[in-house]
């Protein structure tokens, strides 16, 4: 192991981590957003939008990341449309992360027994006092550990935005490769920035999860 | 936490006799005994009627054959109300229906002489509306009957106060400090103030099911119906709660209980009655002459399934299945 080599690069995958982490932020932010959009529509039967958001999700989570984002970077602009990497990254992110969430979300809500509904019924709760009081509360604590699983998923994928030549981590370590045939350093360099960026979000999700269960509290 | 709480416990505890729902100022009395009447003699004929149901009839959409046809009975003011019967007779549904969680294809329910809910049998079975229950009663109609589940249905994110002040303070607009007091009063009558910050999780069945009939008295309901509240319990929890239950009834609390503790209904019941397949097969205004010499054979036929008997080698298949030991 090149100790040396090792140290004097660090530097380029600090920048780089900026990268990943920046993509990633926004792609999980929006993903979560496109999720709770879909659960809502998927559990509330809406006419037209219902079925709409099932072919999204079936679209969007059986075709491969890397050939969205071959649509986004390089189909998109033949039909004029022209964005940035970085744009073409996290849109990408947060259409693969969007049918994840919504089905973690999902999964949440109808975890929720339907004596609970029937409970607050019962007691008087109007139905957005039983959705705000009872529901929500108790979909958020079944949903977490397949958010928190989503959201590590996420990260790790945006490996994939190097393939549009967006200089993250995994982009950096092919150049460093290339250059100067380290490979083993370069890769073990990658490997410590991505358990960097994702130890924490793990942490954090496993406190989310334990405040949140209501089941073994 | 607020300051004076030990203070309010104590209030609490003085003052429980006048915190029956029905406002009875009657002190608490000592548990009933089981098959003993009720001191006061609860009046009959004449008295009006907290519920009354008239012919009703509820069907599921698409089922050949309703699940309740032509039930008709009234439950008077402070009486005990009993339903029993076979799985599937009918019983919860029954329930259900007038708590105005399932929609009626015919008859009517009437609370306090004003129907709350009423089935058109000429218009056939209605389709539900999505998942949704009928959803035609009025807020303060539904905060007028209370109900227990069988399941354990306190929400789990609150905690055992919490659970309980709910909707006295979101749904009755009460203040926050007046709900806990009362709550307060409530779970000391239960025995459960100590546990007032704990999750329900943390509960055992038979607390669980005791703060459920809290949640349920502290809107002062006119009537309480208890859907099989022992049912999934170990047995040495049913009775912590038969007893409240037992209490309930000695302040003169209207209740509608379906139960398959026959040692239970014997004991609490003023009025009885058996449903199988959907209809009223014998009702009764003597529980223990129901339970010793009932009128019809199918009940007779029922009550013999909570006996156990031997075969013994004289009299072969000579089955003395009294009807007058169910009382299990």
């Amino acid at each position: 192991m090149n100790w040396s080599f090792m140290a004097q690069n660090a530097h380029f995958f600090v920048n780089a981590a900026y990268v990943t982490v920046f993509i990633s932020f926004f792609g999980v932010v929006f993903a979560i957003l496109i999720g709770v959009v879909c659960a809502a529509l998927e559990v509330s039967h809406v006419p037209i939008l219902s079925p709409v958001t099932r072919g999204y999700i079936e679209l969007s989570r059986n075709t491969p990341l890397l050939v969205q984002l071959y649509f986004l970077y390089f189909g998109l602009p033949k039909l004029g449309i022209s964005w940035s990497a970085q744009t073409c990254a996290v849109v990408g992110l947060a259409f693969l992360g969007g049918s994840y969430m919504a089905e973690a979300m999902r999964g949440g809500l109808e975890a929720v027994p339907r004596i609970q509904r029937e409970s607050a019924r019962v007691l008087g709760f109007s139905p957005r006092q039983t959705l705000t009081h009872i529901i929500l509360p108790q979909a958020l604590s079944s949903a977490i550990p397949g958010v928190v699983a989503n959201v590590i998923f996420l990260v790790k994928e945006s490996s994939v935005v190097s393939a549009i030549a967006l200089a993250d981590v995994m982009y950096v370590t092919k150049d460093l490769m290339g250059i100067s045939y380290d490979t083993y350093e370069s890769l073990a360099l990658l490997i410590i920035t991505y358990l960097i960026i994702l130890l924490p979000i793990s942490v954090i999700g496993t406190v989310l999860e334990r405040r949140f269960d209501y089941a073994r509290r | 936490m607020t300051d004076g709480q030990e203070n309010r416990l104590e209030a609490g505890r003085e003052s429980a006799g006048t915190l029956g729902p029905t406002g009875s100022a009657r002190s608490m009395e000592p548990l009933r005994s089981s098959g003993t009447t009720d001191p006061e003699g609860r009046t009959g004929v004449g008295q009006r009627s907290v519920l009354e149901v008239e012919h009703l009839v509820k069907q599921y959409p698409g089922a050949d054959v309703p699940v309740l046809n032509d039930i008709s009975f009234r439950i008077p003011k402070g009486k005990v109300f009993v339903v029993l019967g076979p799985s599937g007779s009918g019983k919860s549904t029954l329930l259900r229906t007038i708590a105005g969680l399932e929609p009626i294809q015919g008859g009517r329910i009437l609370l306090d002489g004003r129907t709350v809910e009423s089935g058109d049998a000429s218009k056939g079975v209605r389709a539900p509306r999505g998942n949704r229950v009928s959803g035609t009663r009025s807020t303060d109609l539904r905060t007028r009957i209370g109900m227990v589940f069988q399941s354990y249905d306190l929400f789990p994110n609150k905690t055992v106060l919490d659970n309980v002040t709910m909707a006295p303070v979101l749904v009755q607009k009460r203040s926050r400090d007046e709900a806990r007091k009362e709550a307060l009063e409530l779970l000391d009558r239960v025995g459960l103030a100590d546990r007032k910050d704990a999750w329900p999780n943390e509960l055992s069945g038979g607390q669980r099911q005791r703060v459920a009939i809290c949640r349920a008295l502290i809107l002062h309901p006119e009537i309480m119906l208890f859907d099989e509240v022992t049912a999934a319990l170990d047995p040495e929890m049913v009775r912590e709660v038969l007893q409240v239950i037992l209490e309930l009834a000695d302040q003169g609390l209207t209740m509608m209980i379906v139960t398959h503790e026959m040692a239970f209904a014997r004991g609490i019941a003023d009025h009885i009655v058996l449903l199988d397949r959907g209809s009223l097969v014998e009702e009764s205004d003597d529980p223990e002459r129901f339970f010793t010499d009932p009128a019809t054979e199918r009940a007779r036929q029922f009550l013999s399934t909570f006996t156990y008997e031997r075969r013994r080698g004289d009299g072969v298949g000579e089955q003395a299945h009294q009807a007058g030991q169910g009382n299990v």
